[in-house]
């Protein structure tokens, strides 16, 4: 005989003003099998679980429905009350009448009978609960970091120090990402390069870290613990072993004029090359598409002028497949194409120019050795106008958020600008100065105060070429007058947007994205560096826009998430997992196929001669999430889940 | 020779060599125009095999049952276009080998039974290609537009009317090659998910699982259509859901061995519109 005991939280006013508690703790009182019940203002707070508790123990209750907010919310919690009451934590059920109820009503009245309605399915399905012992399953201790960009190496440094191996895959032929692109930093003004390549080296020499440049992710198979990563080593036609980087090769290559990547196009680099002078590894590849020799056979100087015989035109991709626990991805951003601002005439003024360029400029290992010269004719700007949110919180024409790290750049530029070019003069259009941070506003304060960086609040309308000068047309919002600037160059401070291929990649290795394609967390507050997948974690600008310091210490953040799901061998998982009905299976093997998880298998079934009878479906209970798509596909309803039964669901369903 | 003298003389030499234990064809039925499966063990009784314009069932669903071609030998079987579909999508839902089936393939045009060439599932790809692009239809064409031009809640009314005469007699299952599980949904009473009685919620239930259950699977063979003994016109239903599945997800139903289901599978570019 079930004795059931429900307990009905207020959660403080959140439920109690739109339903009638009193009410809902009388008429359920009154249902079949329902032994105890009361109500509390917070059940979730320790007095509340100890009334649950006492109530558990006293009344010997067979199965517990705490009608509060969301399973999401509390299932733990409560779960681990039970437990220490000695009631087997399955046998409890949340009757979500916050969430599902007294949020999303304006009727008391009618808001009461739908959560009285809400708890009595409840109730109908703990009756049929059964008692469910966790699951097993061991861990692989080994992380894998997507993306080396600041917010990877810094993770994988974190983790491989804690003692667990890591393999940090990066997809260009060197580590560093963004950061090492970056002449000096906010707002302290060190170099990006003094302070970032240190933890490339270091990350690359690290006995626990396999470093793999110029590799791609191409599938994540497995859960939390166990996942299995499909990575493509793209063929570099260099050999990584013997490869000493002396650069010779790089010297000899006769295709010298191809826009450099890492230069924003203001720089050229040969066919075969490296990134750049500080890359690491410092092992070049050679760009295929471009490479003479691959194009017609011919050259092979590099080849010719290799000492130790390391160019190898025969290398072909290799895939491997990497055995890790965790994931860590840091995949980064990309600078938004400002061409879609036909009035600001980026791509059609050499002049107009993105402030990654700028940072290429003010770069001492830039293609001007730190002199900003404009890249139309290489003289130095004497004016020069900063446009700021040239593409954020721009929702007709670029996008709704807020870049966040613009309003710091700029502030910087405009110091750079004055600390090299000492007559020179900067005007800054802008919104608003965004600058919240340590040391932020004191920084952009110093921009205006000490590096006379001329701030105009309003946007620029208008920008066309005439006598050699870029006439920058816009508007003084706080004076009311229109502005008209001559520039020499214009600075867009363009916004920071997801990777390309982001929202292809998250669904290939199965986590969220917004409509952006920036990656979601589990919890924007609480869980900020998890993935609603367990296992995968999150770090730097793939998530949101984010400055050096957030993405660091998201890494450090996510590599303990990763560090405390190493601490133990063994993971324990949810007993809900599917079972499959020998008798009745078909075979059709549609589960086989829609499974996610490829956690279903063919089982043979034999008579005691051996023979074969008949061939059905298999779950590996190891690899099952319980996620129930292989019970909504079988048609002959031979699959079940654990804790979500077809006869208690049925049960809840007609309780309603 | 005639078609029907020329399978004859097949159907006996595929016995005769022992290619296969079993022909699965037409016979002489109850009146001059309706012909019902026999199943031919040896050359001698091929004179009882009968092809012409009335052989429309699809034979294909005689081709299922438990221990049929577990021997590993091979069937010879009797099948137009759509039965070839129906061997296609068995074989891709593990029910059989294709390599055991032995195809007598032939389409009824003006009348007349023709044959096609081939013997085994694979070699009529290039014909189902051609019946993909050629766009599905249904001989209730003109009913099927007129409910698409409904407004729901008629369709709905419609619906109703044609599933209160159910009498959930499930010739409609008995007859599908599709219907193959060795217990249907609607046997499961441990819950009871679908009420038995014949009225309408029940009889709701049955019919739209049943439509569900067929959706990137049916090849429009017309025999539930057939096997009603009330009328109700389940084609319309099931071409339906065979529209959706092609318009959506250009989703051929047997159009090869290798089809995954179109329900397990999912693409980079489904469309997502359900997708607020």
């Amino acid at each position: 005989m079930a004795k059931i005991g429900v307990f009905v939280c207020h959660c403080g006013e959140n439920i109690a003003s739109m339903v009638d508690t009193g009410k809902l703790v009388t008429a359920i009182s009154g249902h079949p099998g329902v032994a105890f019940s009361s109500e509390y203002k917070y059940f979730c707070s320790d007095p509340g679980q100890e009334t649950v508790k006492r109530a558990i123990r006293e009344n010997n209750l067979t199965g517990v429905v705490v009608a509060a907010c969301s399973p999401r919310m509390h299932e733990q919690t409560f779960r681990k009350a039970c437990a220490e009451a000695g009631l087997n934590p399955y046998m409890l059920e949340l009757a979500n009448i916050r969430e599902q109820c007294s949020w999303v009503h304006t009727d008391r009245i009618e808001a009461t009978d739908k959560a009285i309605e809400i708890t009595r399915a409840l109730v109908e399905k703990v009756k049929r609960n059964n008692d469910l012992q966790p699951i097993s399953v061991p861990v692989t201790r080994r992380a894998m970091v997507i993306g080396g960009g600041v917010a990877g190496i810094q993770a994988a440094i974190d983790i491989a120090t804690a003692g667990r191996e890591v393999v940090l895959v990066e997809r260009e032929p060197s580590i560093g990402g963004h950061m090492s692109q970056i002449s000096e930093t906010f707002p302290t003004l060190d170099c990006s390069q003094c302070i970032l390549t240190p933890r490339m080296v270091e990350a690359v020499q690290h006995p626990n870290i396999r470093v793999m440049t110029y590799a791609e992710v191409e599938e994540v198979d497995g859960f939390i613990g166990n996942f299995t990563v499909k990575v493509r080593s793209k063929a570099r036609y260099v050999k990584m072993e013997t490869c000493t980087g002396c650069g010779d090769c790089i010297q000899k290559c006769p295709v010298k004029k191809i826009p450099s990547e890492f230069e924003c196009e203001l720089g050229n680099r040969t066919a075969i090359y490296t990134p750049f002078a500080q890359a690491v590894p410092n092992v070049p590849v050679i760009d295929r598409s471009r490479c003479t020799y691959f194009k017609n056979g011919k050259c092979a100087i590099c080849k010719k002028t290799c000492q130790i015989d390391s160019i190898d035109f025969e290398q072909e991709d290799k895939t491997e497949y990497i055995e890790v626990g965790a994931i860590v991805v840091a995949t980064g951003f990309q600078v938004q194409n400002t061409s879609m601002y036909g009035e600001y005439g980026y791509g059609r003024y050499k002049d107009v120019i993105t402030g990654l360029h700028f940072e290429r400029l003010a770069s001492a290992s830039g293609p001007t050795a730190g002199k900003i010269k404009r890249p139309s004719d290489g003289k130095e700007p004497e004016t020069v106008v900063f446009i700021q949110c040239a593409g954020s919180r721009d929702a007709s024409k670029g996008v709704k958020y807020c870049s966040k790290i613009c309003c710091m750049y700029t502030a910087k530029h405009a110091m750079l600008y004055a600390h090299k070019v000492h007559h020179g003069k900067s005007q800054i259009f802008y919104m608003d100065i965004r600058a919240a941070g340590k040391g932020y506003d004191e920084f952009t304060r110093r921009a205006i105060e000490e590096d006379e960086a001329g701030y105009i609040r309003g946007r620029v309308s208008k920008l066309y070429e005439e006598n050699g000068k870029l006439i920058v047309r816009g508007v003084d919002t706080l004076l009311g007058k229109p502005v008209e600037v001559e520039a020499d160059m214009v600075v867009l401070a363009t916004a920071m947007v997801p990777q390309p291929d982001a929202k292809e990649f998250a669904q290939r290795i199965g986590i969220g994205y917004d409509e952006y394609g920036f990656f979601n967390e589990a919890h924007l507050k609480l869980r900020p560096v998890e993935t609603s997948t367990a296992g995968i974690y999150l770090a730097g600008a793939c998530q949101s826009p984010k400055d050096i310091p957030d993405s660091v210490s998201q890494a450090s953040a996510a590599a303990a998430k990763v560090l405390g799901l190493f601490s133990k061998e063994q993971l324990e998982r949810e007993p809900v997992v599917a079972t499959v009905s020998d008798s009745t299976c078909a075979g059709c093997w549609g589960c086989v196929i829609a499974c996610p998880y490829n956690a279903i298998d063919r089982k043979e079934i034999t008579d005691r001669n051996g023979n074969l009878i008949k061939r059905v479906a298999s779950v590996n209970p190891g690899l099952c999430q319980g996620c129930g798509t292989c019970v909504s596909f079988c048609r002959s309803n031979s699959i079940d889940l654990a804790g979500f039964t077809e006869s208690q669901i049925f049960a809840e369903v007609m309780g309603l | 020779m005639g078609i029907q003298e020329q399978y004859r003389t097949d159907a006996a030499n595929l016995l005769d060599s022992g290619a296969v234990k079993l022909v699965i064809g037409y016979g002489e039925g109850s009146t001059p125009e309706r012909r019902r499966p026999i199943f031919i063990r040896s050359a001698e009784e091929v004179g009882r095999l009968v092809l012409d314009a009335n052989c429309i069932a699809n034979l294909s669903a005689y081709l299922v049952p438990e221990g049929l071609l577990s021997d590993g030998k091979s069937v010879a079987v009797f099948l137009k276009p759509d039965g070839i579909r129906s061997v296609n999508i068995l074989a891709a839902e593990a029910q059989l080998n294709p390599e055991q089936v032995v195809i007598l393939g032939f389409n009824i045009d003006a009348g007349l039974a023709n044959p096609l060439p081939g013997r085994k599932a694979n070699e009529f790809a290039p014909l189902l290609a051609s019946l993909k692009s050629a766009g599905l239809s249904t001989d209730l064409q003109r009913e099927a537009d007129r409910l698409e031009q409904m407004t729901a809640v008629e369709r709905f009314e419609y619906w109703k009317e044609q599933f209160s005469k159910c009498i959930k007699c499930y010739a409609c299952r008995q007859v599908c090659p599709m219907c193959y599980c060795r217990r249907c949904i609607v046997d499961v009473n441990q819950p009871q998910w679908v009420n038995t009685s014949s009225h309408t919620l029940g009889n709701f239930e049955w019919n739209i699982i049943r439509a569900y259950h067929l959706a990137g699977r049916c090849v429009a063979c017309g025999g539930c259509d057939r096997a009603c003994p009330v009328n109700i016109p389940l084609r319309l239903l099931n071409h339906r859901m065979s529209k959706e599945a092609l318009d959506t997800f250009d989703h051929f139903a047997g159009e090869s061995a290798d089809q995954k289901p179109v329900l397990a599978t999912f693409r980079q570019d489904d469309p997502e519109t359900f997708i607020l």
